[in-house]
Order: C-alpha cells, then sequence, then structure tokens
C-alpha cells in the first residue's frame, strides 16, 4: 500500500529525512519510534502534504501512484489520514460541519453517494460509541477549548468517520492519561481491517501495550535505525535509544 | 476647509429647498449648520482622524439633490416592519405600528411634541462638518419612537435606495426608545452607480430600554458613503450595535457610543470587507460616562486585491466610572499582497478600579488550519470559505439565532465569496 525509497527531506535547507526505506501493507500495523528530534513527525507531515518540507531524494508511492504529486486533500480523498500530534484549533467552524464536509468529499472520491444530513447524523452516532466521546463535542468549534484527551479523541473520531485506508497516528499518546489512552487505543483496534493498514509514530512503548504491531522502526536522525517485530518496543523501553548509538536532541526540527 | 465660493452652489440650492420646510427652531438649527459646513468645509487629511481616509476626490466632484428614486429590496428580507427610501424619499411604509412610532421624521417633527425636538441634533457630533451638512440638508427623515415598555419584537427595516447618478443623499435618523422599550432595526444602505450617501442616526436609549442596531452598507461600487452614529444610553439599558461594511467604493463610518447611565452595557460590532480599490474606514467610541458601564467591542476585517481598511477605536473612561468593564478587539486578515489595513486602538483611563483591555492583529490565513481541513479532504478553495466565513461572522455574536441571523450571515457569505473570488489563493 505504501511504498517509501530513499526518502531524504529538507526543511528550510536543513536535511531532516536521510534516505528512509519503508513498506506498509494492507491490513498492517507499523509502529515508527524514535528519539526527540529523529524526523518521525517530519515523516508524518511529508506522508500528508504538508507545505514546508522539500523532498530532496526518493519516493513515496500508495497503491502504486506518486503520492508526492498530490495536493493534500486529492491524498485525504485517496484515503490517507493523518492525526495530528497537535490538532488544530479552528473557532468557528463547527466540529460536525468539518466531518461532514469531509465525509462527502471522501465520499464523492470513492464513488459513492453523499450522506443526506439524517443518515449522516445516525453515522456519526455509531462513531462517536466506538470512540466514547461525548455527542455535545459534534457542535463545538472544532478543538476550541478541547483537553488534550479530547482533542485527541477527537482526531481518531475523524478517523472512525472517514475510513482511510492508510492511516498515520503523529503521537497520538502524548500527553494522555490512562484512560485517555485506553480509549483512543480501543477506537484504533476497532478501526483495524484486513484491507486498512496504520503507522503509530511514537517516542514511548506505552501505546504498544495496547495497540499490537506488526512491525517496528526506530527512526534516528533522519535513518531507519533498527526494525524487527513487537519484541523490538519491548526491548527499547528497557535499554532506551541508546545502545542503538541515538543521542537525543533537544527539540525537534520544524518548517 | 473654507468651501471656495465658486463650489457652494449646490449646497446653497439643496439647503434652500430643505430650510424652507418645517417649523422654526428646525429652520434655525438647519441655517446654522449649512454656515458651519461652508466655514469648516470638507475634513482634510491633515485632521488626524481623516489620516488614512481623503475625501479630495468627493469634494471635487459636482453634485446635487436628487428627486424621488425607486426602491431595491434584497433577496430574501426577513419578515418585519418595513420602511422604504429612494434618494432620501419615503417610498413605502409597511408596518401596524403608528406613524408616530415609524415613520417620515418631517412629519413627526410638524406636530414638534417635546421629546423630539428635545433630542435632534443633540447626539451628533456639532464639531463635525458632514454632520452639520447632514443637518442642514436631510429631507425626510425617519423617526423610531417607541413609547416607555413597548416591545416590538418582529425586526424593523429601513432600506435606502440611491440610483440617480452624482447624486449627495443626506438621510437622517432618530431613534428614541422610552425606558423599557424594545426595538431590532436594521438600516440597509445600497444603490446604484456614482452617488454620495451621508448619513446620521441618532439613538437614544432610556433606563432599561434595548435595542439591536444594524447598519448594512451594500453600496454600489462606485458609492461614497460617509456615515455617523451616535448612541446615548441611560441606566441599565442595553444597546448592540453591528456595522457591517460589505459593500461600496468608500466607506467611513463614525460610531460613537456614550453609556451615560451606571449599569449601561453595550456591544459595538463589526465586519468590514474592502477587496478591489474599496476603501473601508471605521472611527469608533466609546465613552463610559458612569459607574458599573459594560462594553465589548469585536471588529473583523478582510482586505483583498487592493483594498484598503482602517479601523480607530477609541475607549474612554471619564472620572468618576468606576467599575467600568471594557473590552476590545480588532482582527484583520489580508487575502493579497496589495491590501492593507491600519489597526488603531486606543484607550483613554481617567478612572480608578476599572477592566479595560484591548488587542489588535492583522495578519495571513493561518496556514495550519488551512492545512488541517485539506488533510481531511477539502479543497484549498472551500477550506479557505470556512476559515474566511468563521472568521468574518465573529462579529455577529450579539445577534440572536433566527431569521434575522440566517439572513445577515447569508449577506456576509455572498459577499465574502464575491471578495474571495477576485483574491484567489
Amino acid at each position: 500500500m505504501l511504498e517509501i525509497s530513499n526518502l531524504h527531506v529538507a526543511v528550510n535547507g536543513t536535511p531532516i529525512l536521510k534516505g528512509i526505506d519503508l513498506t506498509v501493507r494492507a491490513g498492517e500495523v507499523h509502529a515508527v519510534m524514535g528519539p526527540n528530534g529523529s524526523g518521525k513527525s517530519t515523516l508524518a507531515h511529508v506522508i500528508a502534504g504538508r507545505e514546508g518540507y522539500e523532498v530532496t531524494a526518493g519516493e513515496v508511492l500508495y497503491l502504486d501512484r506518486n503520492l508526492l504529486e498530490l495536493a493534500p486533500e486529492e491524498r485525504a480523498r485517496a484515503g490517507i489520514f493523518l492525526a495530528f500530534q497537535y490538532p488544530v484549533e479552528i473557532p468557528g467552524v463547527a466540529n460536525i460541519q468539518l466531518l461532514k464536509s469531509a465525509l462527502n468529499q471522501v465520499r464523492r472520491a470513492r464513488g459513492e453517494a453523499e450522506l443526506d444530513a439524517m443518515d449522516f447524523l445516525d453515522y456519526v452516532q455509531t462513531r462517536l460509541a466506538l470512540v466514547g466521546m461525548k455527542e455535545e463535542l459534534l457542535y463545538r468549534s472544532i478543538n476550541e477549548g478541547f483537553s488534550g484527551g479530547e482533542k485527541k479523541r477527537n482526531e481518531v473520531l475523524q478517523m472512525a468517520v472517514l475510513e482511510p485506508r492508510l492511516a498515520i497516528l503523529d503521537e497520538t499518546d502524548s500527553g494522555l492519561d490512562i484512560d485517555a489512552l485506553k480509549a483512543v487505543a480501543d477506537g484504533v483496534n476497532a478501526l483495524r481491517s484486513a484491507e486498512r493498514a496504520m503507522v503509530l509514530v511514537t517516542h514511548y512503548q506505552r501505546l504498544l501495550n495496547y495497540i499490537r504491531p506488526d512491525r517496528v522502526h526506530v527512526l534516528a536522525a533522519g535513518r531507519m535505525v533498527k526494525s524487527g517485530g513487537p519484541e523490538l518496543a519491548l526491548e527499547l523501553e528497557k535499554r532506551g535509544y541508546g545502545w542503538l548509538g541515538v543521542a537525543e536532541p533537544a527539540a525537534e526540527a520544524r518548517p | 476647509m473654507r468651501i471656495a465660493s465658486e463650489s457652494r452652489a449646490p449646497y446653497l440650492a439643496a439647503g434652500r429647498s430643505a430650510i424652507e420646510a418645517g417649523p422654526s427652531w428646525l429652520k434655525r438649527m438647519r441655517h446654522e449648520a449649512l454656515e458651519n459646513f461652508l466655514r469648516d468645509g470638507f475634513p482634510a487629511r491633515e485632521d488626524e482622524a481623516w489620516k488614512y481616509t481623503s475625501l479630495a476626490a468627493l469634494e471635487k466632484k459636482s453634485l446635487h439633490s436628487p428627486g424621488p428614486g425607486p426602491e431595491f429590496l434584497p433577496d430574501g428580507l426577513p419578515p418585519g416592519h418595513l420602511l422604504t427610501y429612494g434618494n432620501g424619499y419615503v417610498l413605502k411604509r409597511s408596518t401596524s405600528l403608528p406613524d408616530s412610532m415609524l415613520g417620515r421624521m418631517d412629519r413627526a417633527l410638524e406636530h414638534a411634541t417635546a421629546p423630539l425636538s428635545r433630542h435632534l441634533g443633540t447626539l451628533a457630533g456639532k464639531e463635525s462638518a458632514l454632520v452639520a451638512l447632514n443637518t442642514a440638508l436631510w429631507r425626510e427623515g425617519a423617526l423610531l419612537h417607541l413609547p416607555a415598555g413597548w416591545r416590538v419584537s418582529e425586526p424593523m427595516f429601513i432600506v435606502r435606495t440611491i440610483t440617480e447618478e452624482a447624486a449627495m443623499v443626506h438621510e437622517r435618523s432618530l431613534i428614541v426608545l422610552e425606558p423599557g422599550a424594545e426595538a431590532t432595526l436594521v438600516e440597509l444602505c445600497n444603490g446604484r452607480g456614482e452617488y454620495w450617501r451621508n448619513p446620521v442616526t441618532e439613538i437614544l436609549l432610556g433606563a432599561g430600554a434595548r435595542l439591536l442596531y444594524v447598519r448594512l452598507v451594500e453600496e454600489s461600487a462606485a458609492a461614497a458613503h460617509t456615515g455617523a452614529l451616535c448612541a446615548r444610553q441611560e441606566r441599565d439599558s442595553r444597546l448592540d450595535v453591528l456595522s457591517l461594511a460589505l459593500g461600496g467604493g468608500l466607506t467611513r463610518q463614525d460610531i460613537a457610543l456614550d453609556l451615560a447611565g451606571p449599569g449601561a452595557c453595550a456591544t459595538l460590532n463589526g465586519c468590514f470587507l474592502a477587496g478591489g480599490r474599496t476603501h473601508v474606514d471605521h472611527h469608533t467610541r466609546i465613552e463610559h460616562s458612569a459607574a458599573h458601564t459594560q462594553s465589548r467591542e469585536v471588529f473583523r476585517g478582510i482586505a483583498g486585491g487592493r483594498g484598503r481598511g482602517v479601523f480607530d477605536g477609541l475607549i474612554v473612561v471619564r472620572h468618576g466610572a468606576e467599575k467600568t468593564d471594557a473590552r476590545q478587539s480588532s482582527r484583520n486578515l489580508l487575502l493579497s499582497p496589495h491590501a492593507e489595513i491600519d489597526a488603531k486602538p486606543q484607550l483613554e483611563i481617567y478612572a480608578d478600579d476599572v477592566k479595560c483591555s484591548h488587542g489588535a492583529t492583522v495578519g495571513r490565513l493561518d496556514a495550519g488550519q488551512q492545512f488541517y481541513l485539506q488533510s481531511r479532504g477539502l479543497d484549498a478553495v472551500e477550506a479557505r470559505a470556512l476559515l474566511l466565513r468563521a472568521f468574518a461572522l465573529d462579529a455577529l455574536a450579539a445577534v440572536p439565532a433566527g431569521s434575522l441571523r440566517a439572513w445577515l450571515e447569508g449577506r456576509v457569505e455572498a459577499a465574502l465569496a464575491a471578495l474571495a473570488g477576485a483574491s484567489p489563493p
């Protein structure tokens, strides 16, 4: 489904990713782990199509198409979803308004009919239950005044509504207490399916206690330094990143 | 600057016919006002309040006072009381309210009931030459006068249309709500061609009265609109003002509210769109003259093309106005590299124990918000439209949900679509 080969990405002329290879097949869940500043979020944003990231070499194929030439909305309509590490607040735009516009765009792209208001509401109700979110949050402005946990849950709700083929979850576990973490993990697990692939980008192993990945990769200083099965995550938890010869820089580069 | 003798003719001609009519006290008032205008002339750029807005082109035009013209009602006007004007003359009155409550002001002044003659001209700044010209030249005028305790639930619409080329129209409204009265009034200004509208509205709210007042400016792209709105609020009254400047070549609004009685409360909100070569300038002044008064001011400006916006908002807290609570927010968006908005918040505080805050920003659409929406499948145009709509409609917060609110939102959305279409991302 997703084939990344020799991907080099620079931000403001500074190389961040220095030759990434990653293959994700339908039905698989991959975890990309690594210390702060290793380029994890950059990888997630490049896949989603954010501006400000310059691809200097390599390619990204998604369902055998060149992903990098697509606009962000085209990627979304083709089934890619990024759960943001820092979900954006948009005062004045109701959550439900975004969900409806987004779903109808994605459905149109899939060749399905748009849902009318009633069918849409029925559908959203089932998705709310899946992520354990209060209905009241649908009518609030997008993420405005939401707690950290509510924001992350809202990302998982959007994912549940849009039913992407490839979901990238960027640090979805960060800043969550244990209950919120479980709720988010339950939502993600409910969405696992043979047709859907997921990439969990995370610093810590604890999310992987609840979502068992098929493959674990360690990204450090812009390179994949190690790949393995779920046991690799446990080893990282025990030993940290030091044994891989990786130092943790202070902050992650952003465009 | 004094009006040169060779340029006086149109003002003298208009003044002669206007001053003929009405009771003697009004004739005197008009006569004096005309003298003041001819002496002071149009405001000049040297005047700090007119630093960003030039009336030089307007001053050079040869304008005349037109006769009556046709009305133009916008689509989907919600149900309510209606008064229409063409070129400053009443065309239609469609309301269950008597003439003495909603109707022509000149008629009402003939049987001059005391409160009207007492109020007219007392609020609008006598120091303003444009207000003086209006005082001298207004023709039929509009009056809204609700007796104590009267509550009119349906909105009232005064639709003012100008269709004559090179016309100058000076429209006057007086709104007096006696204690406890309540109303919603929309003054809509539209038109066709090149003209100058110079309207003045005075609002007086008695104790505990409530008014939602909307000025909706949808002038033609070649028109100039210089408006003044002055209000005085007695104890515990509430005034919500919304200024929507959605169309016109040059728009200038001078809005002054005086919270004169303790417990008075006001919102002064506005949204202006400046595209093409449009120029929109709001000067606002909120005076807290009494203790325990509250004001909230929210302005949202969007400029595209070579559009130019100005927001100059002054809040004055007078000596003795303890426990004043005033907040002002001016946020502005630029959609093109040639657009410009100047935002100037000002506070003057002469009392202790007050809460005042203001904030002003000028920036571009947030790229992070735009990307977030696009990453969910919305295209760039749709994402931008959602963000612009949310930004602009912030200013409508004081209009309660209902048919008026929905209609106003529609007017803003239509104007936004035109602006965004002309300023592609």
